[in-house]
């Protein structure tokens, strides 16, 4: 992790190719997943199947599990959405609406902060 | 082809305070499958899992999942060496034969019913045994598939993961955007079908029940979190997901489903590298089915005779209700043991625990409705 200007850099795992830059909607629990903002990085622990729908709207995804075989890697490439997986206590490092650029070509994270 | 670690368990270390996943699972019923998982695990044939306590997975009374690294690094460890063709075919017809004994117990304890509540129980036991070999595999799941991974490196192989080319979610995902399509083509955006259902229109209302019913299975793991068996559920996704979406830039993201199958093919590969990714290739479509195979189990096959018990129970006990059963373990189930203090006391201490209750949505009603919906 580097800071630098505002900008701090996250290294995960690359899961799925592209670069894609939106506000991070974090999902904590259950009735999250009911209010989705088009257009936004996708940040959850776990990307279960059953969760695949919301997928089409996000612009990127960001998922804590660590490994890469895992559904958001399956998920996130079938649709041609960046991911990077593998970012340790990304629900709690990163807020509702801060923005987000997922580089899913190297597994980083770069939130940068408005001041 | 770069291989990662299983750092997605790196931080499970036996006997520690520090639980893999908390609040995965809250109903007794439900765990209790969790203690059959160990024994069943010993059927899979994997070297290094030929007693009970060589599994690494344990989920204690709060429904948190422990796993115990030692345990997973012996596992890891004595697998490489046992992947020849042979033995790998051997784990494939295993690993096919328990998920298709569990999709056939399914359904054919839903057709066949019980009348009888001996007959209720033997389908139950029946059932629940092989659900729990489904989440032995379901918990392997967490460290052999990067085993594959590694051994195809070591292998020589070059090729990327044999990643499903068309995977249960991305079903899941098509499946939903065509229903989204057809209530919109009925007049029923999603804002409109959320606001008035389930007074809506029978074509409407038929289109969502049937969707449902194919569905069932999707959902989360805790069968207490409403699922894809719900209607509720799938009419507030349908809102989440396609409300105010770009339908065209759906339409580009959902275009994995023309593209034509990538069949590679395998002369002159070593018959060991075939063989392991074969098996990864399964291992990988079954990550996406794990939690369906058990979810589906339990709305299709398991709550019709849950009802069945129930009644029977109630023949004794009056007041008794067909929720109570998901307080029992699923040993006393099969015994037809049911103390309702006991039940009360469970019930007591699981509508205690209001952070697993936030985190899986479940409120008041939900626990009569989920034995409502098969």
């Amino acid at each position: 992790m580097s800071a630098q200007n505002s900008t701090i850099v996250y290294a995960g795992l690359a899961a799925a190719p592209g670069r894609a830059s939106g506000k991070a909607y974090v999902i904590r629990n259950v009735e999250d997943i009911m209010a989705v903002p088009a257009g936004s990085i996708l940040v959850i622990r776990i990307l279960h199947p059953h969760l695949a729908p919301l997928l089409p709207r996000v612009a990127g995804l960001v998922v804590e599990e660590g490994a890469i075989l895992q559904h958001a890697t399956t998920l996130a490439r079938e649709c041609g959405i960046p991911a990077a997986v593998g970012i340790r206590d990304a629900c709690s490092l990163f807020q509702d609406g801060e923005l987000l650029e997922v580089d899913g070509y190297t597994g980083e994270v770069t939130a940068k902060h408005v001041d | 082809m770069e291989v990662e670690g299983v750092t997605n368990i790196a931080h499970a270390s036996p006997g520690s305070a520090e639980p893999y996943r908390r609040h995965i699972l809250g109903l007794p019923l439900q765990r209790s499958l969790f203690g059959l998982t160990a024994e069943a695990a010993t059927t899979i044939g994997l070297p290094g899992l030929s007693s009970e306590l060589d599994f690494p997975a344990r989920l204690d009374e709060n429904g948190d999942l422990f796993l115990d690294r030692s345990q997973v690094a012996a596992l890891t460890n004595a697998l490489p060496a046992w992947f020849t063709p042979e033995t790998l075919e051997l784990i494939h017809t295993t690993h096919t034969a328990a998920c298709d004994a569990l999709v056939n117990a399914s359904e054919s304890a839903a057709r066949v019913g019980a009348s009888l509540d001996g007959a209720a129980r033997k389908l139950s036991e029946d059932l629940a045994n092989r659900m729990a070999l489904v989440l032995a595999f379901g918990i392997l799941t967490k460290f052999v598939p990067d085993v594959l991974l590694r051994a195809l490196a070591d292998a020589g192989d070059v090729e990327p993961p044999p990643f499903p080319e068309k995977s249960a979610g991305a079903e899941l995902m098509q499946n939903t955007f065509a229903l989204y399509q057809a209530c919109c083509a009925l007049n029923y955006a999603p804002q409109r079908l959320q606001h008035e259902w389930p007074r809506v229109s029978p074509e409407v209302f038929h289109l969502v029940s049937e969707f449902c019913n194919r569905q069932t299975g999707f959902g989360p793991l805790a069968w207490d979190s409403s699922g894809y068996e719900d209607p509720n559920y799938v009419v507030r996704l349908l809102h989440s997901a396609f409300d105010e979406v770009d339908a065209e830039q759906v339409r580009r993201r959902l275009s994995f489903a023309q593209r034509p199958p990538v069949t590679r093919s395998t002369d002159g590969v070593p018959a060991k590298i075939v063989a392991l990714r074969r098996v990864l290739g399964f291992w990988l479509d079954f990550l996406e089915r794990e939690t369906w195979y058990a979810r589906r189990a339990f709305y299709v096959g398991m709550v019709p005779l849950l009802q069945q018990l129930a009644a029977g129970y109630r023949q004794k006990i009056p007041a008794f209700q067909p929720a109570d059963l998901l307080f029992l373990d699923i040993r006393e189930l099969v015994a037809g043991i049911a103390d309702p203090a006991v039940i009360d006391m469970r019930r007591h201490r699981y509508l205690e625990n209001t952070e697993y209750l936030s985190l899986h949505g479940v409120d008041a009603s939900r626990l009569a409705s989920m034995l409502r919906s098969s």
